[in-house]
């Protein structure tokens, strides 16, 4: 379980998350929501330890996570950035196999047990029969996956994600994320997700973190947090809000444009 | 077996070969060279000749050939700069300066001239750094301005390089074939004196392979992965860098190797640097093996020095390399 408990962060002097505090449990997939720049992708980051933290702490399983050691974390919690980067020339195999680096001795290399779950993994995201090919040659739904797989190759209880569904088209924004959910009802896995959509997130989310201008303005369940009046709040957007076979559509009102339409 | 496996054992092969070329070719015969290597010990005239010239100027080649093509492959990989080695970082020229300048201010010896190549390499980089810091380097993921400032300070360094040997005509016949990068017998005393720093500094970044290869994903992935990646690059870079000073410490600044041979090998043996620094320090030598077998007998009489031959070699593929990777709609994938 991840904790936090009012930390402000940011860039340089720019504060951009102003004492936010939450908590994410076990599994369970959070997802963070929120315009652009309220401080989402921030959010994973300064979990990760990528940023100084100005106020505030953040626990792992109780203990302060930035007394960790780097190998230590990567065993616990796994991270997708954004935008991932591949080299040229480099495979699917090669890719999945540095996964496990927190694992490796000095010298040595993936175990029995490693090279098994690299197999798993890959078939999990279907791109066994891939793995010798170039990862830059694959195509956009295809990368997206491996980048996914490699994070699965870590081995992690916890992980985070940062938009891992831009970029790829509506099936596989479904088949990624119909994964995720698989994961962690099938493995245990906990996981935390930064989402544009917000009726991907009415979804397959089952708690939801809604951030604005850095505080986290509401927490909850999706049927707690998705209401007109936070949207209104997070997004200055008016939107229905309704059920539809069992889950929430989000319907965004465009008061300019019904003339256009009608 | 594999593309790269392949690829390694022909390079060995090509290597094997080239050695065998190189050590055999002119005065004397065949027979003569292996009885000279086997025992070694020189009876004859052709046997001095392979002990005391060609083995000599082959192990030099091999040495500074590995060593180039290893640097190079760590800095293009960690500065993520297709035209990064180096020579275009400032580390061999600033290397040749601090040699020149040790000799003719301070008249220092070999073994002290090693010491100065080692801080001069360590200086040009740092140098470059500094300008490219100047010049923004927060905003330079791809290293474009640390390449364009590593060719201003090696502007700059070969300017009082020159100037120096120009200020004591009596000094500059020894350093005049030197600082434009010769192999040659003469200088086999400095191989012996220095050969350990080099094969230190490959085993270093042997060691540092796959942590390298995360780093190359990004440093947020490579952090999240458990590595530590500024002591990982650091090291690596230092490791580099010593081991391109310690090669300029020989035979002058042989440049273009460590830019071009990353290039040729990527394909065969991946990106991935556990195979990419071994099949580049094979492939390493084998072209500055034969690089001086052209030097030596294109042009008889007369020979070329090995560094002309190979800015020359060099200064074509660079040209390729710029046209695929900023002239072309793909420049954003480039290394």
């Amino acid at each position: 379980m991840i904790e936090i408990n009012e930390i402000t962060a940011g860039y340089g002097r720019v504060a951009v998350l102003d004492k936010v505090s939450a908590r994410f449990s076990d599994h369970r997939l959070t997802a963070l929501i929120g315009p652009n720049g309220c401080g989402k992708s921030t959010l994973l980051k300064a979990i990760m330890g990528f940023l100084p933290l100005k106020h505030g702490s953040i626990w792992l399983e109780g203990q302060p996570i930035n007394r960790l050691r780097r190998k230590t974390l990567a065993r616990k919690v796994a991270y997708l950035p954004q935008e991932c980067f591949c080299p040229d020339y480099m495979t699917l195999g090669e890719l999945i196999e540095l996964a496990g680096y927190s694992r490796y001795s000095l010298t040595g290399g993936p175990s029995e047990n490693d090279r098994k779950l690299y197999r798993d993994v890959l078939e999990i995201v279907g791109l066994t029969d891939q793995a010798d090919r170039q990862v830059n040659r694959l195509s956009g739904g295809q990368r997206q996956r491996a980048w996914v797989a490699m994070v699965l190759a870590q081995n992690t209880d916890i992980i985070l994600m940062d938009e891992p569904v831009n970029h790829l088209d509506v099936k596989y924004q479904y088949a990624i994320l119909e994964l995720i959910k698989e994961l962690i009802i099938h493995h245990g896995k906990t996981v935390i997700i930064v989402l544009h959509d917000l009726n991907l997130t009415s979804t397959f989310a089952d708690d939801v973190i809604m951030l604005h201008n850095g505080v986290a303005v509401a927490k909850g369940s999706v049927s707690e947090t998705m209401t007109p009046n936070n949207i209104r709040q997070v997004f200055d957007l008016d939107a229905d809000i309704f059920p539809r076979h069992g889950r929430l559509v989000c319907l965004p009102q465009m008061p300019h444009s019904e003339k256009l339409t009608a | 077996m594999s593309l790269r496996g392949l690829y390694m054992l022909g390079m060995v092969l090509i290597l094997a070969i080239t050695t065998a070329v190189h050590l055999s070719v002119g005065v004397g015969t065949m027979p003569d060279t292996l009885s000279a290597l086997i025992s070694m010990n020189a009876e004859t005239y052709e046997q001095a000749i392979v002990i005391y010239q060609r083995l000599p100027r082959a192990l030099i080649a091999i040495y500074v050939g590995a060593v180039m093509a290893t640097s190079g492959m760590v800095l293009q990989g960690l500065i993520k700069n297709p035209v990064a080695s180096p020579s275009t970082l400032g580390v061999t020229s600033g290397a040749a300066l601090f040699v020149v300048a040790g000799a003719f201010m301070f008249g220092l010896g070999a073994a002290a001239q090693g010491a100065a190549a080692l801080a001069g390499a360590f200086f040009g980089f740092l140098s470059c750094l500094a300008v490219a810091r100047v010049a923004g380097r927060q905003n330079d993921p791809r290293g474009l301005a640390l390449v364009l400032s590593g060719a201003l300070v090696s502007m700059l360094f070969a300017g009082i390089t020159n100037a120096l040997l120009l200020s004591d005509p009596s000094q500059r016949s020894h350093f005049l074939s030197w600082v434009t990068g010769n192999i040659n017998h003469v200088y086999i005393d400095r191989l012996y004196m220095f050969w350990w720093i080099g094969t230190l500094a490959i085993t270093v970044n042997a060691f540092l392979a796959r942590p390298l290869t995360l780093i190359m994903l990004g440093e947020e992935k490579a952090v999240s992965l458990g590595v530590n990646a500024m002591a990982v690059s650091w090291l690596a870079i230092a490791a580099a860098i010593v081991a391109a000073g310690s090669a300029v410490a020989i035979c002058g600044p042989i440049g273009f190797i460590g830019l071009i041979v990353p290039h040729i090998v990527r394909p065969f043996a991946s990106n991935t640097m556990q195979y990419a620094l071994p099949a580049s320090a094979v492939t390493g030598a084998t072209l500055c093996l034969l690089a001086d077998l052209t030097a030596k007998h294109v042009f008889t009489p007369y020979t070329l020095n090995t560094g002309l031959m190979l800015e020359l070699m060099g200064g074509l593929m660079f040209i390729v390399i710029v046209k695929k990777f900023y002239l072309s709609p793909k420049m954003e994938r480039a290394t």
